[in-house]
């Protein structure tokens, strides 16, 4: 297999051609609506992903949030464009090894599904080239750009969709890859070191959505499909091998399907409507109550194949469904799950009968409210089929949250891009470049060889520090004097134990936890003590002490720890008496229940390793 | 260089190539070798008046334009690709002219763009022209009936003149003479008022609406307000038992509803909006909901015609904005130009004292001094200070509550009908388009 990855991450630094915030709100002032025009190419060639969206005359409503402005509104022309994000763009470019283009200039991409009130999302190119490096291998860069996000998508509605201006507009970064990438593990962990790329800018929005990934996936023999907008970087290695799985799937259908000689004939669907009359149960019971009509669409050798091979998820008959609901229908029956679904043997029997096909061969059935959607619902049905027998389609497909992917519309055909003309050319000249070299944020790479020199922490706890984003905060704890391998330990396990327990919790500041630290370190309580005291603070408790406090750790340290442990010793005289030195096992979990997180345990097992030693030597000594 | 046959194969340059490849048509392909390292094949593109020095527009080949500085160290080479133009429209420019009896609208053209059309290739923008490529492009336009294109000019709406209204206005009547329905006039929206207000004092016995309408966002994108405003516009012109001239542009910033303003009422009252155009001083005349035209009580109905053009005018005439500081040199050596002036001046009709002399000098002369108010909503009212009854006494009009751009086309209509100063000045304020309202509503709205 090979695939690319393309990059979106959002910026810190405001709009890209206006000046507004970029921050999502909840606060919807008013409302609006608009038609988009689809313009149409020289050529009159119509882009199949355009025009499935464009045919459909849709109205689009926009909510003004406070801090949108006319810009957003398309009803001003763009600002210039934002000079912080190009110079983010630049840095990127730079840490990337790409070269910057000369001038700069903006683009306008035709985008019809109303997700920008212009009707295209303005893009420019600003880097071509680079690479990335991950487990020494070279992953090559084809394109750094800068575009301005969508508006963000609330709803939809039989004639048209509804979207909120406030993330139309945040700046963009875009990086694309060449299909270097070979696994899914390695598509992770590209996505991860381009994402560490951008986080060492400084000036990347941070939190779920701020960063998406489009992935493109091609498996020997296959074609290409994209996954699109994968929001979780952790996920797309699931994203990559089942749909790796999937092609695989559909390749040998394919093998089997031709072996068959199995065929869709053009035509060959008929209304059926009237043998499902009597259905009472599943989804072909509307039949009786509305004026709905069931087509039924023969595919000949198909027998078997439309439900999941064994040991595997993927089914045809699902990529089937995924057609008519393209078309606004619930789904498909077929014949690979009949009879059940209300329909009886009997039904399926004269089924069979009515369309003259036999057991090699298999049938859909698609009910529609009226004749045209289901007949729109059985063509697009009837060429997913033919398409199986070629393998792969290309397609757009969308990440579900379960790491399947589901059909969501044509692959696009190439940008339809013509030239932002409101927004003049920015020259990028060399002695800005030879600029923001000189204060090139530290590369990723470098980083983490210096910080496993610098702190002699192992590479599996960097890259953990890496996930996590924490790598900065980790720096920060260590100056201001706390160890390292402490630091480590909190940020990789402890703090996110406790976030893990209390998941609306907000993140621990870096001051919290240095005063976590802190007091742990000067014996407000023993180091064991920090997931407890992590954990009340999440839970919600407003200081480190009253933290403390919750975490039933509050009596401060034990004053006389050798009374403690002498006491403990001495009521178990006859265990000590029986095992000698081996007693230190069990007792050190009686201590430790009394003095857990306010003694360390060395401490408690140095404690008890004498107090034995002096019971032991009292009893051995006779009484004079 | 440019046409000659070129072979497949490189051709390597090895002197400066900028000037060659400065001068390479629209459309040919090359692969540069920047001399830095790196090298890009694309199409060359349209040059805009922004680029640097020694900038090479390349279109790549996913699509995005890039500037390459040529240094005298770049090589490039010539690929095999026929230059590619920006293609005129083959279809038929003209088609049978609606038959008699049918229920048709006339739209006339004036130029700017009514809509575009993008080459993808070049990123070249080209205006869509001709009856027939108009109609091509906007289809739903003759959804309710026929829809005869007339061009008219083919300008920007700030490169219109005076007597440019009276063009127009000859097609309006010869239209409405030929049996239209109604009138549609596609005009830049930058001085759509002015000719609104023209129009509207020009044309008499109208037997059926003259709509103007414009497009605030351009017609090179899809979100463009153009063909939702002309549509709009065209249902009014075909259904609206109106006899004025109207302004037909976006109500709010919906693609949806429509207002239909008075055409000497109406003001262009934001650079960029959909709905930057406001009846001043008077209420809109109705509105288009969801394709239904909707009249309120003030919309003067059609009359039984003929349309005829109340013709001469005279351009002789000026409008002056005041301001603190306006010298009155400049103004009087404006007034000296003149036969017409029209003050925009302070709050109720004001003008600094030292302007009196020249004023009394230019009255004298026969010269008709007018006062509006640049305040663009309420009346100006010569009797609330002493400054108002001494313009009176100098011989200044009060022009009411008529906008200072109305009563501009209002004075160059008047020069064109009457000789003396008096004569002027009465036909200023007499009544002749609905353009004064004695009642301004203490609620504002319509």
């Amino acid at each position: 297999m090979k695939a690319g990855l393309e990059i979106h991450q959002q910026l810190a630094t405001g709009k890209l051609f206006c000046a507004c915030p970029a921050e999502l709100s909840e606060d919807v002032a008013v409302s609006f609506g608009r038609r988009l025009r689809a313009a149409e190419g020289e050529d009159r060639a119509v882009d199949a992903a355009a025009s499935l969206q464009a045919a459909r005359g849709l109205l689009y409503r926009y909510e003004v949030v406070p801090s949108s402005c006319l810009v957003e509104m398309d009803d001003e022309p763009p600002h210039p464009l934002n000079a912080d994000a190009l110079e983010t763009a630049l840095l990127v470019a730079l840490l990337l090894e790409a070269r910057p283009v000369d001038e700069v200039e903006v683009m306008r991409k035709i985008v019809v599904d109303g997700s920008t009130t212009s009707g295209f999302q303005r893009t420019a190119l600003v880097a071509t080239g680079g690479h990335i490096d991950v487990r020494g291998r070279t992953h090559r860069i084809e394109t750094v750009c800068l575009e301005e996000d969508a508006a963000r998508r609330i709803g939809e509605s039989p004639d048209g969709v509804t979207y909120r201006l406030d993330r139309l507009g945040i700046s963009l970064i875009e990086i694309a890859t060449a299909p270097d990438i070979t696994s899914g593990v390695e598509a992770r962990e590209v996505a991860e070191e381009i994402g560490a790329l951008l986080r060492a800018t400084g000036r990347v929005r941070r939190g779920i959505g701020t960063i998406r990934e489009d992935v493109n996936v091609s498996t020997e023999g296959g074609r290409r499909t994209e996954i699109k907008g994968v929001q979780e970087l952790r996920k797309i290695q699931e994203y990559v091998e089942r749909e790796v799985g999937r092609q695989r799937v559909l390749l040998s259908l394919r093998d089997e399907l031709l072996r068959r000689g199995a065929s869709v004939p053009s035509g060959s669907q008929r209304e059926m409507t009237d043998l499902f009359r009597e259905v009472r149960s599943g989804p072909l019971s509307e039949v009786r109550r509305s004026g709905a009509v069931v087509l039924v669409l023969p595919l000949l050798g198909f027998a078997g194949l439309l439900k999941s091979p064994p040991g595997t998820e993927e089914r045809l008959g699902r990529e089937l469904a995924a057609q008519a609901r393209a078309v606004g229908l619930g789904g498909i029956l077929h014949s690979d799950e009949l009879p059940g679904h209300g329909v009886s043997e009997a039904v399926v029997r004269k089924l069979r009968q009515a369309l003259g096909v036999g057991d090699a061969d298999a049938f859909v059935l698609v009910v529609g409210p009226s004749r045209e959607p289901a007949e729109a619902a059985v063509e697009r049905v009837a060429a997913r089929a033919r398409a199986a027998l070629e393998g792969v389609p290309e397609e757009t497909r969308d990440p579900l949250p379960d790491g399947s992917t589901r059909y969501s519309r044509p692959l696009p055909g190439r940008d339809r891009m013509y030239p932002e003309t409101d927004v003049p050319p920015i020259p990028v000249s060399g002695e800005r470049l030879d600029m923001l070299r000189r204060d090139l944020p530290e590369h990723p790479s470098a980083r983490r060889e210096r910080i496993i020199r610098q702190y002699t922490l192992p590479l599996e706890v960097v890259r953990q520090l890496e996930g996590l984003e924490d790598v900065e905060e980790f720096e920060a704890l260590v100056q201001r004097g706390h160890a390292p391998g402490a630091v480590a330990r909190l940020l990789t396990q402890d703090a996110p134990a406790a976030m893990a327990q209390t998941p609306e919790a907000r993140p621990f500041s870096l001051d919290i936890l240095d005063m976590v630290l802190a007091a742990a370190e000067s014996g407000k309580f023993a180091k064991e003590g920090i997931p407890a005291v992590l954990g009340a603070l999440a839970a919600g408790a407003t200081s480190v002490e009253a933290a403390i406090g919750r975490a039933g750790l509050s009596s401060g340290p034990v004053e006389d720890l050798d009374a403690v442990v002498d006491r403990i010793v001495r009521a178990n005289a006859k265990l000590v008496h029986e095992r000698g030195e081996a007693a230190l096992s069990p007792l050190m979990g009686d201590v430790m229940r009394e003095v857990r997180g306010r003694r360390d345990g060395k401490e408690v097992a140095d404690s008890l390793r004498r107090s034995i030693a002096r019971l032991r030597a009292e009893t051995a000594t006779p009484p004079p | 260089m440019v046409g000659r046959q070129v072979p497949s194969m490189a051709e390597e340059k090895t002197s400066d190539p900028w000037p060659e490849l400065r001068d390479l048509p629209m459309g040919r392909r090359v692969e540069l070798q920047d001399g830095r390292g790196q090298s890009y094949v694309g199409t060359v593109v349209s040059r805009h008046g922004f680029l640097g020095e020694r900038i090479l527009q390349l279109k790549l080949s996913n699509g995005y334009n890039v500037g390459i500085r040529v240094d005298p160290g770049a090589t490039f080479r010539l690929l095999p690709d026929s230059p590619r133009q920006v293609r005129e429209e083959p279809g038929p420019q003209r088609r049978e002219p609606p038959s008699l009896g049918a229920s048709w609208v006339a739209l006339l053209t004036t130029g700017g763009t009514i809509a575009s059309r993008v080459d993808y290739e070049t990123g070249g923008v080209r205006p869509v022209k001709g009856e027939a490529e108009i109609l091509a492009f906007y289809p739903e336009l003759e959804r309710g009936g026929p829809v005869r294109i007339i061009p008219v000019f083919d300008r920007l709406s700030e490169d219109l003149r005076p007597a440019d209204w009276v063009t127009l206005g000859e097609h309006v009547v010869g239209a409405f003479r030929e049996g239209a329905t109604g009138v549609v006039i596609a005009h830049g929206t930058d001085t759509l008022g002015f000719t609104a207000a023209a129009l509207s004092f020009l044309l008499v016995d109208l037997p059926g609406p003259v709509v103007l309408v414009g497009a605030q966002r351009s017609p090179d994108r899809p979100s463009s307000d153009g063909p939702s405003n002309l549509q709009a516009a065209v249902l009014v012109a075909r259904e609206a038992r109106l006899g004025e001239v109207v302004v037909v542009m976006h109500e709010g910033p919906s693609d949806t509803q429509f207002a239909i303003h008075r055409g000497t009422w109406v003001r262009k009252m934001h650079s960029s909006r959909r709905d930057a155009f406001e009846s001043r001083n008077g209420p809109e005349l109705g509105e288009v909901d969801a394709d239904r035209v909707t009249l309120g009580p003030l919309a003067r109905p059609a009359t039984a015609g003929p349309a005829h053009l109340d013709g001469p005018i005279d351009d002789r005439a000026a409008l002056l904005w005041f301001y603190p500081g306006l010298s009155p040199v400049h103004a009087r050596a404006i007034s000296l130009d003149v036969r017409g002036l029209v003050i925009a001046g302070t709050g109720l009709g004001h003008i600094a004292s030292s302007h009196l002399e020249w004023i009394r000098e230019a009255t004298a002369r026969g010269v008709t001094v007018a006062m509006t108010t640049q305040c663009l909503g309420g009346r100006a009212d010569p009797f609330v200070y002493a400054t108002g009854r001494d313009l009176v006494s100098a011989g200044v009009v009060y022009l009411d509550d008529l906008l200072p751009e109305t009563a501009y086309t209002k004075m160059v209509w008047a020069l064109g009908h009457a000789t003396t100063r008096e004569a002027v000045a009465e036909l200023l304020q007499t009544p002749r388009a609905g353009e004064f309202l004695e009642r301004h509503a203490g609620v504002r709205g319509r």
